[in-house]
């Protein structure tokens, strides 16, 4: 994040790229996920489609997000690292556990991966929202 | 690290968002680094220097 003004204007259009391949990545997911049931009664090739378009804007999203992090002034750039080593150590620690947890008979409830995505994504916004403040 | 930033600031009348601009950083960046809650990079620390027209080790040392 910079200062002047024609950088800040850069800066908020990064996130601005940044916010909407993500709401793109976030709706064609939810197309692959649910269109087969909802939308085109299971058709395959529909499927196929709505997938691939999952995949190819996922790649977007993924461009976009590492552009964005170069981009980034190096004070906000080891937030966002902060943020994502703390989201991808917990979500791996708690991930494992919890499954060796259901391996075990541990636990009752059946282990979904949205639990795991939700987990990471929490972290990294809190994590996020706390080194922020740190700095502030 | 220690270092002399809020101290050449001043001597310049410079708030930290004056400073941010001459150096391209965010002002929270300036505010760590007067605080030492966070160390510049190399690139960060020669565009500080050249900013206050001195030399690195003028403005940063070990603490």
């Amino acid at each position: 994040m910079t200062a002047t003004p024609a950088s800040e204007r850069l800066a908020t259009r990064r996130t601005l790229h940044l916010a909407l391949a993500t709401v793109g990545w976030v709706g064609t997911l939810a197309l692959a996920q649910f269109g087969p049931e909802l939308l085109w009664n299971r058709g395959v090739v529909f499927s196929w489609i709505a997938l691939v378009l999952n995949l190819a804007v996922g790649a977007i999203w993924i461009l976009v997000h590492v552009r964005y992090l170069r981009a980034a002034g190096e004070l906000q750039r080891k937030v966002l690292l902060d943020a994502t080593g703390l989201a991808l150590g917990v979500g791996l620690v708690v991930g494992c556990a919890l499954t060796a947890a259901h391996g075990a008979g541990l636990i009752g409830f059946q282990l979904d991966v949205a639990l795991f995505i939700i987990l990471i994504a929490v972290v990294y916004i809190v994590a996020t929202a706390i080194g922020n403040l740190r700095y502030r | 690290m220690r270092n002399r930033l809020r101290e050449l600031r001043d001597e310049r009348g410079w708030s930290q968002g004056a400073l941010a601009e001459h150096a391209d950083v965010s002002r929270q960046t300036i505010n760590a680094i007067e605080t030492r809650k966070y160390d510049p990079s190399l690139p960060l620390a020669f565009r500080l220097a050249r900013v206050f027209e001195l030399r690195i080790e003028e403005i940063f040392h070990d603490a």
